[in-house]
């Protein structure tokens, strides 16, 4: 009878030492096919972004207003920018491909906003994106022509805001990698202001906004502008306006507080500066990372 | 981890071979083995949920039964923290001196190892200590006081563990005037009964005592309990509510189509102990213990750069009243409303279609983090999500000695030193990189403010200036590395002299405190004040006690407990902000106490029963939580000091003893613990640069524009997560060997944890007077809700200042007062004596029988205000969504020994 005890008595021992195993070893999983996005197709595209700013005219026009798609349409551009830089909040910005020309046209844009930080690891520099506006909302917040959906903003006003992350996984699809189309981005270029951007009111409206452009110009230098966004000068919407001067027209750089661009040193000299552009009382540029500005001229 | 407990059960492997000998326990001592007190040795470090009183008094009925009655709603006896109650072993203190408590965890799983001990309250005389308020318990685990034999104890549960195997094996004392005692045991469960959570914990005892000559004993005893568990997270009610269970737990997340938890314990305390009793003579006895502990506690967490969207599956974003104000009923959620405005009842319930169509869509996306981290190694770039392991270790050197003397029948008394060094090692190291491959020591959200590398201040972000922007690995230090150096001795003595129908036991200490802070990492926010010493504080305390007993007719005592100690605030609460820097908390200084109990003991043929009033005081003392503030997106760490407490209330014992087989018992308490002032506030959010940190540490007087010092608006809030009204009505019957138990409790005024942060002078809003009549300062309080100025100063709380700026008056925010409720348990038990000596005992215990899943244990308020940084308030209202934990659900206990 002992004997047996003891055997259970060890049995029990060695059961402990056999389940004391580690039990919280996991194997990585295999992420090779994981996606935010669905994982089939939303369909195929049934407009441009072009066709779709004239189509809802009524909403882009205005400071402020949305209008839900209530059908299957579909739209697709490939992302010009995003928020690697943590310069863009909430912020993908959706160019249109030209097939006709094998471009990405930098002036046919609208952003895409989506509620999440840190987008750019799904939504990578170059990738065309497609997505379903059924049940989302197109307008414009601030003139910027915007897919998303309304939100109350921390000033308590109605706006277009971004649309549910989780709204990504019925409503877009991502086509193809961002290598099929990365080399096809070529931000469109000002060098002067001679542009009619600049003098034609014509131009300054959501049929240009946003646009991926590079500007070359010299900032407006104040007496303590170290960098380009001190957290000092933040207004209520989190970030600073610099002046940026090209020729003698003079554009707004603005730039969140708090990330890497805002560190940017400010230059006394010409630079060239690579970013979103938009129109509200004047056009506004959105730098994306810290290597959309370029030293031409200390 | 796994290495040490085969290592360590390899070495008990021993114990297997020796005979048995023979029986003398009853099934009254066993009844230790089924106590709902199991559930306290799972309390962790932090103590995610509120750690429950476990010391009792063997001479006091309500203090005998609170701890196994109503531990599962995780009851302080009155409403003391753990830090007023000591646990002893062989006369040695364990009680950890950077938090003040007993980790009791460390004896987890060894039931029949430690059932054997004194136990008294706060006032009682004892042999092994002058103990505090809260009482103490001096656990005997000399060889020689086990129960000779052997016995195998076998249980099952739906609780944390499922199976738990012990195995018990005493020598007795031999001939030669040797003992030997071991307890080896395993608790298990690939998953608990909250979903997530496993729980993987070996234990053993060893104890081996020498008698020398008919004086003098040494006895030496080692044991620890490494155990790997996983952790359950309280959330929301709108969690629990789209999750349909109160036992949702936020922690754990499917990988590979297995669950993952985020939260995993690694627990082990190796302890060893030798004590040498010395019978000076049949009146004189010494007992000198010295010990040694190298705790290693670590648990692991979630990491995120500073730009990542938070992984937290319940992160208010998620949620679907993120969306809009729903309880805002007359602007907001109303039908007018939301047809006018259908984007937001649609974005509502696309949320909550997303939380309610699968339970994965509410945990942890492990894949999701993965991927990111890949997408991330694929451009060269840092990972994004992490899992971090926060460890708090300590080697702890005490030794304590204590003289006792019997003068005579009516005189004693005992003198004792206890000493103690403790270094206590705090640091975090890289778990698992969640398949990323770069990550670099620096402070991220410290980079989004001071810039890193090649931009303005690069080494501000550093976490340490020695090693800046190291390169981490899996199993590397980063972020933090300090340890706490803390010193203690303490001279006590007490005495009782009985005098007839008169008893008076009046004790004394002295107590000398030092504390250090060493770092070992130049921080690059306080590279001046972070690496190497912090220097010494120095604290010098003290105080004593006096109990009285009056025996005024027999069967009658009437006692007055009068306490005053003056003590050094706890290591833990020392520092601004200890991952960080050196400095000191402001104003640090001796916490005191004022305590005092009446009591009236009686029996009255065959009622039986005890009642006590108490009032505690607490005054000066310390307060840090150290928490992840949503507001300012990093850890804060918020003291408070000047804080002034007051307990007091009810308690009492009633039974009823009908025959020798059956009896009715009654205990319960009411009582009262409270804030009665509103201290200072000292607050660090790590990372932040100073001027900003100086900023949201100042609150301006809104007329004079003077600087007044920060507080914390506490006035009048309860004490929470623990009962203050609490009884229970129980039956007990034995026949034959079989004993029923049935206990019916009530609890009631369980109030939320608070949140310091939301009663911050300068989060709160400050009114100033728009007149006065009479001299008396007039106030326009209002705000859209349409309610009058009290509920608003009484539901959201504020500062008030007359015209010319002078302090009138402050409101706290109201604190959530839980819904009673009641819970029903029951055992039933079986003793079967065999032949030879051996014995069978059989107990069944099933606790919330009614499976009342409603009954809130605990919980806390988040850590951020409903206003933006504008004024504007939020759609999602942190007010009114604090997280909570419950009660468990109904659950058994199954417990079978075998002794023989």
């Amino acid at each position: 009878m002992k004997k047996i005890f003891h055997i259970g008595a060890l049995t029990l021992m060695m059961t402990g030492i056999a389940l004391s195993a580690c039990m919280d070893d996991h194997d990585a999983p295999d992420v090779s096919n994981y996606s935010i996005t669905k994982e089939t197709s939303v369909g195929d595209t049934t407009i441009s972004i072009r066709n779709l700013k004239e189509k809802y005219e009524s909403v882009f026009t205005q400071n402020n207003a949305f209008t839900m798609i209530e059908d299957d349409e579909i739209v697709e551009g490939v992302v010009v920018a995003n928020d690697k830089g943590g310069n863009l909040y909430q912020t993908l910005m959706l160019a249109q491909y030209d097939a006709t020309y094998d471009v990405v046209d930098p002036a046919r844009g609208i952003v895409l906003a989506v509620k999440s930080t840190c987008l750019y690891p799904y939504f990578a520099y170059g990738q065309m994106v497609r997505v379903n506006l059924k049940g989302l909302y197109v307008g414009c917040y601030s003139k910027l022509p915007k897919i998303g959906q309304p939100y109350y903003t921390s000033s308590n006003n109605l706006r277009l805001g971004p649309m549910l992350f989780e709204l990504c996984k019925t409503n877009i699809y991502l086509v193809g990698k961002p290598s099929d189309y990365i080399n096809k981005i070529k931000p469109f270029e000002i060098k002067d202001d001679s542009h009619e951007m600049f003098h034609q009111t014509s131009y300054q409206n959501y049929k240009n906004a946003p646009m991926l452009v590079t500007v070359t110009g010299k900032f407006v230098l104040g007496d303590d502008e170290t960098i380009l966004a001190p957290d000092e000068l933040k207004d209520a919407g989190m970030g600073v306006d610099r002046d940026f001067k090209i020729g003698n027209t003079t554009i707004t750089v603005r730039t969140s507080t708090q990330n890497d661009v805002s560190f940017l040193k400010m230059p006394k000299g010409t630079v060239r500066l690579t970013g979103m552009l938009s129109f509200y009382d004047g056009w506004q540029l959105q730098l994306r990372s810290v290597d959309d500005m370029e030293i031409i001229k200390e | 981890m796994s290495k040490c407990l085969k290592l360590v059960a390899m070495l008990l492997c021993i114990t297997g071979s020796v005979t048995a000998q023979e029986e003398v326990d009853t099934l009254l001592s066993d009844s230790y083995d089924f106590t709902f007190t199991e559930s306290q040795l799972d309390d962790d470090n932090d103590a995610a949920q509120t750690v429950s009183t476990i010391s009792s008094s063997n001479n006091d009925p309500y203090l005998g039964e609170v701890g196994y009655r109503f531990s599962p709603m995780r009851f302080k006896v009155r409403a003391y923290d753990n830090m007023y109650e000591q646990t002893y072993m062989n006369g040695l203190l364990l009680n950890d001196v950077e938090t003040g408590r007993f980790q009791y965890s460390m004896i987890g799983g060894m039931n029949d190892a430690t059932r054997s001990k004194e136990d008294v309250s706060g006032f009682e005389y004892n042999n092994f200590g002058l103990t505090p308020i809260g009482g103490g318990s001096n656990i005997n685990t000399r060889a020689s006081a086990f129960a000779t034999g052997q016995k195998v104890t076998l249980s099952g549960t739906n609780r944390n563990y499922v199976l738990r195997g012990m195995y018990t094996y005493a020598t007795g004392l031999t001939e030669s005037g040797w003992a030997f005692a071991g307890t080896i045991g395993y608790r298990w469960a690939k998953e608990g009964v909250i979903k997530g959570t496993f729980y993987n914990s070996f234990s053993y005892l060893l104890s081996l005592e020498k008698r020398l000559g008919d004086n003098h004993s040494l006895s030496l005893v080692t044991f620890g309990s490494p155990t790997e568990r996983a952790q359950q997270g309280a959330s929301t009610e709108e969690a629990y509510w789209l999750a349909n269970s109160h036992y949702y737990n936020p922690y754990w997340g499917y990988q590979n189509g297995k669950k993952r938890n985020s939260r995993v314990v690694h627990d082990f305390e190796p302890t060893a102990i030798l004590t040498w009793d010395w019978k000076i003579d049949e009146s004189k006895k010494l007992v000198t213990s010295a010990g040694a502990k190298y705790s290693m506690y670590s648990t692991s967490a979630l990491g995120w750069n500073g730009d990542a969207y938070d992984p937290r599956p319940d992160y208010y974003k998620n949620l679907p009243s993120s969306i809009f104000d729903v309880y805002d009923l007359a602007n907001r959620n109303n039908p007018e409303f939301l047809q006018d405005n259908p984007y937001f009842l649609s974005q509502y319930n696309d949320l909550y279609d997303f939380w309610t169509a699968s339970e994965a869509n509410r945990q942890i996306n492990w894949d999701r983090m993965y991927y990111v981290n890949s997408v991330q190694n694929q451009n060269g770039d840092e990972t994004l999500y992490y899992q971090e392991r926060r460890h708090n270790n300590q080697l702890v050197f005490a030794f304590n000695s204590t003289f006792s003397h019997n003068i005579d029948i009516n005189n004693k008394y005992t003198l004792g030193i206890n000493l103690n060094h403790t270094t206590g090692m705090h640091y975090k190291t890289m778990d698992d990189l969640l398949g990323g491959n770069l990550y670099y020591d620096y402070d991220k959200f410290s980079a989004n403010e001071y810039g890193k590398g090649s931009v303005a201040n690069p080494t501000e972000a550093a976490n340490d200036l020695r090693n800046p922007y190291k390169r981490i690995n899996e199993g590397d230090k980063f972020g933090y590395d300090y340890n706490i150096n803390v010193n203690k001795a303490k001279v006590w003595g007490v005495m009782q002299h009985t005098n007839g129908a008169f008893d008076i036991m009046p004790g004394f200490y002295l107590e000398g405190t030092t504390i250090e802070r060493d770092g070992k990492m130049q921080n690059g926010r306080a590279p001046q004040n972070s690496y190497g010493s912090s220097g010494t504080a120095k604290f010098f305390g003290g105080g004593g006690k006096v109990l009285m007993n009056l025996r005024p007719f027999v069967g009658n005592t009437i006692s007055l407990g009068l306490g005053w100690d003056t003590n050094a605030p706890l290591a833990r609460n020392a520092f601004v902000a200890p991952r960080m820097q050196n400095n000191f908390v402001d104003n640090l200084q001796n916490e005191d106490i004022f305590s005092a109990e009446l009591n009236w003991k009686f029996r009255f043929g065959n009622l039986t029963g005890k009642f006590t009033g108490f009032f505690t005081r607490f005054l000066n003392q310390v307060e840090q939580t150290a928490f992840y503030n949503d507001q300012e997106n990093r850890f804060t760490y918020l003291t408070m000091t000047g804080i002034s407490k007051e307990h007091q209330g009810v308690e009492g014992a009633l039974v009823y003893q009908v025959n020798s087989k059956l009896s009715f018992n009654l205990i319960g308490t009411i009582s009262d613990a409270k804030y009665i002032d509103n201290p200072y506030a000292q607050v660090n959010y790590e990372g932040m640069n100073s001027q900003t940190n100086e900023a949201l540490n100042t609150w301006t007087n809104s007329v004079t524009g003077a600087n007044m010092p920060l507080r914390v608006i506490m006035k009048d809030i309860k004490v929470g997560s623990t009962p203050l009204t609490a009884a229970s009505l129980g039956v007990n019957y034995n026949v034959n060997n079989w004993f029923l138990e049935l206990n019916l409790n009530y609890y009631d005024r369980v109030y939320v944890g608070y949140s310091a942060y939301r009663r911050l002078s300068n989060v709160l809003k400050n009114y100033t007077a728009t007149g006065s009549v009479g001299g008396t300062p007039v106030f326009n309080i209002a705000d859209e809700t349409g309610r009058s100025s009290e509920q608003i100063l009484a539901e959201d709380g504020g500062v008030l200042f007359d015209i010319n700026g002078d302090y009138v008056d402050a409101y706290s925010p109201s604190l959530e007062k839980y819904k009673g409720g009641f819970m029903l348990d029951a055992s039933i038990g079986k003793f079967i004596r065999l032949r030879n000596g051996r014995a069978i005992s059989i107990n069944l215990s099933f606790q919330n029988i009614t499976n009342n899943t409603n009954l809130r244990t605990g919980g806390f308020e988040q850590n951020r205000d409903d206003l933006y940084s504008t004024g504007v308030a939020r759609a999602y209202k942190f007010s009114k969504n604090s997280k909570y934990y419950y009660a468990n659900a109904f659950n058994a206990f199954l417990n079978v020994n075998y002794r023989f």
